[in-house]
Order: C-alpha cells, then structure tokens, then sequence
C-alpha cells in the first residue's frame, strides 16, 4: 500500500510536470488509495481532490469521529459509508464515470468545515466533475444534512440519483457468518436446554394460572393505551408548570406514561373486585364474614369506579356523568 | 290465588315457554333499542349519507340497482382517477352493495316503494339489530346462565363503541360486516362444540358472505386457525375439531375466492397461510392419531409425534422459503403497519395519515366502551376458570383484539363484540349469585356441595349461595346504578360524537340555537348545476367519493387509494409553485381544482392542516423537488401567517386557500380562526387559476383552470398586463449587444 501510493504521487507529481491532463491522475491517485473502502482525506489532500478541473465524482463525508465529540451517528455511520464506497468499487458501472469516496474527520480539516460554515457532522458532499463526458455547469457540491439516522441504502439511493442514468453497482452488503453461526448455536442451545429441562419447564407452560395472569396483564396494559406510548413516545410524567407533577395529560388525545399505568391498576382493581364478588363471595360459608366481603369488595368498587369517572371527567371537560365520592 | 297463577306460568313446560317468550321479548325490544339510538343523525339533520367511503358504497349501488349485477360486476369507472380509470367492479368488496341491492327488489316485489337511498341510510341500524341476536347466540355457546346472552346482546345494543361505525346514515362495509363477524363466529363454535359438517358448511358460507362485505374478513382468516392451533397444543385434538375445521376452510376458501377482488389470495399471499399450515397440521396430527389407535408401544409414539413436528416444521421452512423467494406475496403493508408500528410511518405515509389508523389513547377505550371496559378481564378470567374449546376461542380473541385496538384506533370495532361478551360473562355470574331471592340452607349446600365436587374435585370451597338481603340488595343496586350510568354514557356520546354527518356540520351560537352548515353540499351541487358534466375536478383524496357522489363529476383521486403515484401527482401541484403545477394541471386535463378552507369559521379538519401530509407523500416520488424541510421555517415551525417560507407562501394550497381572503377584513386584520395567526395584508396573487366558487362560510373553495392564453403570453404576464402593470423592458437597455448565436 504505501510504497504504492508514494509511487502514485510520485507519479502524478511527475506527470503534473510534463502532461496537460492533471485531472486524470488525481483520480488515479486517489482511486489507488480507495481500493479498499474510502480515502482518508485532510484538508491539504481534500482541497486538492475537489479542486476544479476533475473529471469525477467526489462524494466526501464530513464527519467527527472522535469520542470526545459525541458524535454519535458518525461512529454508527462510518461503518455504513465503507460499505458504500467497496460496493462502488466493486460493482460494475458506467464506462467512464469514475466516482471517488472520501472521509474527512474534522480532526484532520478544522479548515474545510470552516470553508463550508458546517456546524454539525456528518455532512455528505457530492462535487460534479468539472471536465469529460459527465461535467456539469455548476461546479456546485451537492450537500445533504443528516437530520436523522439514515441507513446505508437511503444515501447510496440520494447519491446514485444524483450521478448520470446508467447501470450502477447494487448495495452489497456482505454476509454475516457469525450472525448465522451464532443464531443456529443458539437455536440448537435452546432445544437441548429445553429437552433437559423439560420435566421442570412442561409443568410450568402447562399452568393454567400462568397463563390467565399473562392474558390478564396483556389486556390490562393495552386496553389502558400501552401501545399509544409505545407508539408516540410519551413522557413518563409532566410537570405542572408550579413545581408540582401532573399525572394526567390534558386533553383526550393526549396521555401521560404514568397515567396509563394508574388506569391499569384502577382497572385491575375493578376487574378483581368483581371476580371476588362472583367467584369468592357466594363460596364463602361464614354468614358474617360473607357479608363484610360483600360489603368490603361492593365498597371498593363503588369507590374506584367513582375514581374512574371522576379522572375521565378531567379528561373530557363536558362528560357529564359522576358518582358521589369524588 | 295469584300466586298459583304465577307458579302455574312459572313451572314446568308451560314456565319453560314463558320463559322462551319472555325472551324472544326482550330481544326484539333490545334490537329495537339498538336500532332507535342509531337514528339521531335522520332526526337532527335528515335521511342523509355520512362521511366519505358511504359516498362511494352509495353511488356503487346505484349502479348495482339501475344496470344489474353482471353489468356492476364487470364496471369499469372512467368517471375516477381521470385518466386512469378504476376497474371498479374487481376492486371493492361487493357485499355490502349487493345487500342492499337484494332488498331493494324485495321491497319492490312487495310493491313497497322505496327510495335505494333509504335503504343504505337505515341498512346499518337494521343490521345492528340482527348483531344483537347474533350476540346473544354466541354467548349463549358461553355459558349456561340464561342471562349472559341477553345482557351481551344489550350491551352489543348501544354500546358506542359499535354505534361509531353503524348510525344511520353511516353507509360503510362495517354496517354488515360486524353481524358476520359476530354471526360466523357463532357459527364456529357451534361447528367446534358438535363436530357436525352442517354447522361447519354454515360458518363458511357466513365466512364467504364475510369475504364477500369487508377486508376486515382476514380477522377471521387468522383467528380460527389460531383457535384450532391453540387446541392441538394445549392436546385437545378431537375429530369434532377435524371435521370443523377442514370443512370451514375448504367450503370457505372457494367461497372466498368467487370474490373477484380477492381471487387467488388465499393461496398466495402470506395473511392467508396460517389458515392453509394448520389445515395441513391438523391432517398430520389426524394422522398420528389414526394410527397410534393400532400402534400401542410408547417409542413408536414418540416418534410419530416427532415425525410430525418435523413435517410441520419442513413445510413451515417452505412457506418462508416461498414467500422469501417471491411466489407467495409477503405481508400487505396494512397487516405488517399492525405489528412493525413504525413501519407505516416510514414506508406508506398515505397509510399513516389516515386519522383512523393512529394508536389509541386510554380515554377512547373508556369512551367507546364504558364499564365494560372492566368488566372485561373479569369475564377473560372466568374463562380460564372453565376453559371449554369456546373458552379458549374467548381468550386467544380478547388478548389479539385488545393488541390491534390498542394499535388502531378503527379496530376498536373488533375488540368490541368481545368485551360485550366477556363483561357479559362476568356481570351475569354475578348477578345469577346475588339475584336468587332464597337463602342457602343446609339442604341446598349439600346439593351444591355433591354438584361441585363433580366439576372442580375437592380444589375448591363449594357455591352455598349469598345470605343477606342486604348484601343482595347492595350488590344489585350498585350494579343497576353502573348499568343506568352505562346508558346514559352510551346515549349521551351516541348524541354527541357520533352522529354528525361531517357532510353537515351543526355549530352552537352564542345564544344557544343551532347553525346548521352545508357548505359542502352547496359546493358540491353547484358543481353539478354549473360545470359541464365531464369536467375534471381535482381535489387531494378524501373529497375524491363525495365530489364523485354529490356532484357526478370526474375526479383525478379518490378515497381508494390504489394508486399511490397518482395521489402524489396531486400532492406535487398542490404544494408546488403554479409554474410548476400549472403543466401538471394541463397534462391531467383538469379544469377545477376544489380546497377546503376552515381559516373562516375554524374549521380544523381544512386542507391546510393536511398540506403536510401531501407534501410528504409528493416527497416519497419527487424527493428532489418536494421537500418537507422547505414548508417549515428555520425554526421548525409549520406557519402559514407573515413568517411563512417562501416555499410555502408559493405553494398552489397556499394561494388558493387564502387567495382574497383578506378583502373580508378591514386592511392589515385577516385572521386565520383554525390557527389563530393573522396573515400578511397583502393576499396572495394567483396566475394560472381564477376563482370560481366560494361557499357560504368559505368552507369549499373552487378554482377554475385557465385555458392557454389567446396572445401566447406567459399567464403571469397577462394577468399583470390586465392590472396595468408596465412590462418592464429590462434586456434592451441593460449590457453590451450580443449577436445571435445560433
């Protein structure tokens, strides 16, 4: 690698001296270097690369790898940027269109993030060639913003969409062996275990009790709206604006993490209140204890149920139904 | 004397007959109390189509019932998604059509003239009629309380949860599809509990009748083989389930696939193929069972039961090798949104921005469902405690259906006749205990004791029944309370959520008397009085049914939103500059373009509030044209007053929803009521389009599209040119001659 890519330089400054075409070299050289995934550039060597007369495609990534940056989706993206540029360099692809990948870390180019008034990383700059069959007019990078986290294939599709039409290399992401070794280790780990374990384990799945506790929370937690934080990420609690908590979101389309969970158990309470007064209470042969059950789980659910209303009335202001207590 | 009288009515046969009378009673006035709350809308506003999707069902039976079945079955609409075309009759779902269709000609043959809209007005209240019985069948299969069938078929009554989709008026495949649902499912478990072929053949033709009326259909597609799955794991295998199932899913299967629009589905597309693996299943476990029945030797069973999970488990790998390799469909998008919940959100924004397809918050369940809400674990519970076959169908059903309510706010349709069922379940069994006016005595418990030591062995204390009245009455009255609460929560929210036709809308003044706003059919009907009657009206999709319903017109999209470009194409004029949309409108031929706009009156659900979810869509086609980022300022706000990106001040939506709007207001004062900002005095202006029609309360605005102009000019030129703005001549003075080059 390196005795190479000093005889490149070596090579293009050589010709830089006598040939007329410069340009051609600098891909050469540059490509030479990105064989295997993308250039690491800094900004003498980024400043030369995009300089005007080129005759390629250079996609560059601007970005922050060092840890004390913080820079979270660099380091996750990094991995994904090298995958795009070896698929490129591997595939097949228009005769002539010649494409460099580069990676500039803002340790190596303070300068060019300055050129560009970048304030955040990473950043993908795609600059058109100037010169050849696929020169553009504006020599303007075309400049993409990260303003999530992006997949692999969302750039390589906003990178291809800019390059000419014609064949371009797939996607290629390698195959996980491990991955694969690993899943059948483990499915394999799990058979056996469950083999050996199964005396102990059978009993276990084959409890009824087991598996109405798990209905029963399943329904408990979707029916109060787990899926809704789930799905819209809600804050567990809010303040109240006077340094106080607000458990109940304001408004019937909104709701709290911790509400959801007090409706649960409200629910829970009432829905085990009524099971003890249809399935306990009548099996009960104490006639005095009979009736203080009755009176305990009638009064617990009297209470709760008016607890319910009274929540759901701070939820939608003109419901106009309410038991007494609260 | 009137004792004896009583018990002579009470006892015996004869009380057994007074008993079943009393019981036809109830149900016939439950059916009517269904039906009656469903009418508030006919008796505040009129006998009038709802909504959207009614819209499009209403005008398809029209066709059905002035051109003949076979002339509706092969309809091709060129009358939608100008210029495409919709091959109508092979893409909907014709049961419901066809319904009212058939009773239409029978009310004719009895020479009683009614009006088809008639029928699809009150089609929904009717059937939720016919779903309370259906219910009370279903729970009866449940338990043995004579009660519990009742109460669910009065819960299924009037509880709102069923009521949003079936007041008169709401013309929707959901109308007949929930006493089908309802219906075959009776049908299975009746199937399941006697193994008999006839009930069987009956679920599916009930099941086919299903497919026939709604998509919903693959609910049931899904949830019996997982019933009969369930069974054979817990080792419930019996022929009386074999012959259930293998006769409901071949009879089913054809049935299903005479539907045009289903077709080959159910052997090529993944939402089918639990069905398809457990018939398969079941076959080898009747198979190992056939044979173990002459092979004892506890080895050989054991490798019969191996050879079966090993066969399972080969064809389970070739169904994911086939669906892998692309002959059987993968999961549709709508099915796979339901367990991957960000999946919509990323890949069919149009399937995202629907307000049907949003999480559903706690209050809504509380809303829709009241007390039953939970009552419902109580009665899942008390499944387990017994946990017959149809038990277990309750169970796997509360837990599936709790999931997708929770995920979609419409599924709420389906959870819904399983709460009826299981609070059923568990108010009656309380009821039952605290209702018997005599006291336990010695005798009884014995009884009870003997009874019970059958059914649980000696696990439990045995039912001796309640002692005091006073608990009695305490327990019933606060029960009669909950249940009174629950009817005036269901009338209340069936009065004030759902009945509004959202074609009219009713607003409150200030003093208290009721506005009535018809905008919509004012546009609409002078649509259709004042357009020529192949004028091409564009609109985003979800005026598409009703401007095809209410004012007979061609439009470019509708609310079947099939194809995904084209509504993009829409999306793309509606947020573009008019330079941009004015080809766009030219090359689809249209000659109106139709904006809602509630910045008047406040009316939230406008086109503005869903501009966003145009752009996005026209983002996922044109994504280097449109972009989301451009409509909202650089502090991520979505504004439309002075602050508003130039991008979307240009944007087609933008000036046609505001466009003179500020000529209402002394200068400098318009305000946008629906977001509360004031806008720039100075309206937009536009080129290409002139305003044509407004309504009444600006609800609906209409454009028309301007024709090239006579002189060739550019129409930015000749419009300025009418204001008597001087073209400015700035080429000739500016800079040195160039000569021509060629």
């Amino acid at each position: 690698m390196k005795p190479w890519s000093t005889l490149f330089v070596l090579f293009s400054v050589f010709s830089g001296v006598f040939a007329a075409k410069p340009s051609v070299d600098k891909f050469q050289k540059y490509h030479a270097l990105s064989r295997s995934g993308p250039v690491d550039l800094d900004s003498a060597s980024f400043g030369e690369l995009t300089t005007a007369p080129r005759d390629y495609y250079a996609a560059v990534i601007l970005t922050a790898m060092d840890a004390h940056y913080g820079c979270l989706m660099c380091r996750e993206f990094d991995a994904e940027w090298d995958l795009i540029s070896r698929s490129w360099n591997k595939g097949s692809k228009l005769d002539g269109l010649k494409v460099v990948f580069g990676t500039l870390d803002f340790d190596h180019g303070k300068a060019v993030f300055q050129k560009y008034m970048l304030q955040t990383a990473p950043v993908i700059l795609l600059f058109p060639p100037t010169v050849g069959p696929f020169a553009k007019i504006e020599a303007e990078p075309e400049r993409l913003d990260f303003t999530g986290p992006m997949s692999g294939d969302q750039l390589y599709a906003w990178i291809t969409r800019h390059l000419p039409d014609g064949p371009k290399p797939p996607l290629v992401r390698p195959v996980n062996y491990m991955r694969i070794v690993s899943g059948i280790t483990i499915l394999m780990g799990a058979v056996t275990l469950f083999t050996v374990l199964s005396p102990y384990v059978l009993p276990i799945i084959q409890n009824r009790n087991l598996w109405a506790a798990v209905s029963l929370i399943a329904i408990l937690l979707f029916t109060s709206g787990q899926m809704f934080n789930h799905i819209r990420k809600v804050p567990y609690v809010a303040g109240d604006g006077q340094g106080g908590i607000s458990y109940f979101a304001g408004g019937f389309q909104n709701q709290f993490g911790m509400e959801t969970q007090i409706v649960a158990a409200i629910y829970a309470v009432l829905a085990f209140s009524t099971i003890a007064l249809a399935v306990k209470v009548p099996r009960m042969e104490d006639v005095k204890g009979q009736q203080l059950a009755v009176l305990i789980w009638g009064g617990v659910i009297f209470g709760t149920y008016s607890l319910l209303l009274s929540v759901f009335k701070t939820k939608n202001g003109g419901y106009p139904f309410f038991l007494p207590p609260f | 004397m009137a004792e004896s009288s009583l018990d002579v009515l009470l006892k015996g046969s004869s009380g057994q007959r007074t008993r079943g009378l009393l019981r036809i009673i109830i149900i016939l006035t439950i059916a009517a109390a269904a039906v009656a709350s469903r009418l508030f809308s006919v008796i505040r506003f009129e006998s009038i189509i709802h909504e959207f999707d009614p819209w499009f069902n209403f005008r398809a039976t029209k066709y059905l019932v002035e051109n003949g079945f076979y002339s509706f079955w092969d309809w091709f609409d060129d009358r939608t998604w100008h210029p495409l075309g919709r091959v109508t009759g092979g893409t909907l779902y014709p049961g419901l059509m066809v319904t009212s269709g058939v009773i239409y000609h029978i009310l004719r043959l009895l020479t009683i003239p009614v009006d088809i809209r008639n029928i699809c007005v009150l089609l929904a209240p009717g059937f939720s009629g016919l779903t309370a019985l259906a219910m009370y069948l279903l729970t009866c299969e449940m338990s043995t309380s004579p009660s519990a069938g009742l109460l669910a078929a009065a819960f299924m009554g009037i509880t709102p949860g069923y009521i949003s989709r079936s007041v008169a008026g709401s013309y929707d495949n959901e109308a007949i599809a929930i006493f089908l649902l309802v219906f075959t499912f009776y049908l299975w478990i009746k199937a399941v509990k006697n193994g008999s072929i006839m009930w069987g053949a009956l679920a599916a033709l009930f099941y086919g009748y299903m497919v026939s009326a709604w998509g919903g259909y693959v609910f049931i597609t899904n949830l019996i083989p997982l019933h009969v799955f369930v069974l054979l794991c817990m080792g419930r295998y019996s022929s009386r389930t074999y012959i259930a199932y293998t006769t409901w899913y071949a009879l089913g299967t054809l049935g299903s696939m005479q539907i045009p629009f289903v077709g080959f589905l159910p052997i090529r597309n993944s939402d089918h193929m639990a069905a398809l693996g457990v018939f398969g299943l079941l076959q080898l476990v009747a198979f190992a069972e056939f044979v173990r029945g002459f092979l004892p030797g506890k080895q050989f069973q054991k490798l019969l039961t191996s050879m079966v999970l090993l066969t399972f488990g080969l064809g389970f790998a070739g169904l994911v090798l086939l669906t892998v390799s692309g002959v059987i469909a993968p999961w549709s998008g709508r099915f796979y949104s339901l367990w991957d919940t960000g999946y919509a959100k990323i890949h069919i924004p149009i399937i995202a921005s629907v307000s049907e397809h949003q999480p559903t918050a706690w209050p809504a369940f509380f809303f829709d469902l009241n007390f039953l809400i939970w009552l419902f674990p109580a009665g899942v519970f008390l499944c387990f405690q017994k946990l017959n076959d149809e038990h277990v169908f309750v169970i796997i059903y509360a837990v599936l259906s709790s999931y997708f309510a929770g995920v979609m706010v419409r599924l709420m349709l389906t959870l819904t006749p399983i709460v009826c069922v299981a609070a059923a379940l568990a108010l009656s069994s309380v009821l039952d205990n605290f209702l018997v006016m005599s006291k336990p005595t010695a005798e009884t418990q014995a009884k009870a004791n003997a009874k019970d030591a059958k059914i649980y062995g000696k696990m439990k204390n045995p039912v001796v029944g309640i002692y005091s009245y006073f608990s009695k009455a305490f327990v019933t009255g606060s029960l009669t309370l909950y249940l009174l609460i629950f009817v005036a929560h269901c009338t209340w929210v069936t009065s004030n959520a759902y009945s509004s036709p959202s074609v009219v809308l009713a607003s409150r003044l200030p003093d208290g008397s009721q506005m009535i706003i018809d905008d919509y059919r004012e546009a609409y009907y002078w649509l259709r009085q004042n357009t020529p009657d192949n004028a091409k009206i564009m609109s985003w999709w979800d005026y598409g049914y009703q401007i095809g319903g209410m004012a007979d017109r061609p439009t470019l999209v509708d609310n079947n939103t099939w194809n995904n470009t084209h509504i993009a194409t829409v999306g793309k004029a509606m947020s573009s500059r008019e330079e941009v949309s004015y080809p766009i409108l030219r090359q689809h031929d249209v000659d109106y373009v139709l904006v809602v706009f509630g910045g008047l009156l406040g009316y939230s659900g406008d086109d503005l509030n869903k501009f966003l979810w145009m752009v996005r869509i026209a983002e996922g086609i044109w994504p280097d044209e449109i972009k989301e980022r451009d409509f909202f300022t650089a502090r991520g706000e979505y504004r439309v007053d002075e602050e508003a990106t130039p991008t979307m001040k240009n944007s087609l939506m933008y000036k046609m929803s505001y466009y003179n709007y500020q000529s209402l207001f002394p200068a400098g004062q318009a305000v946008d009521r629906v977001r509360g900002v004031r806008l720039p005095a100075e309206g937009p202006q536009l080129n290409t389009l002139e305003e044509a029609f407004t309504s009444e309360n600006w609800i609906i605005r209409i454009f028309k599209v301007k024709d090239l102009d006579n002189l060739d000019r550019d129409h930015s030129n000749a419009v300025a040119f009418e204001k008597g703005i001087k073209r400015k001549r700035a080429t000739k003075k500016k800079g040195p001659r160039v000569l021509r080059t060629e």
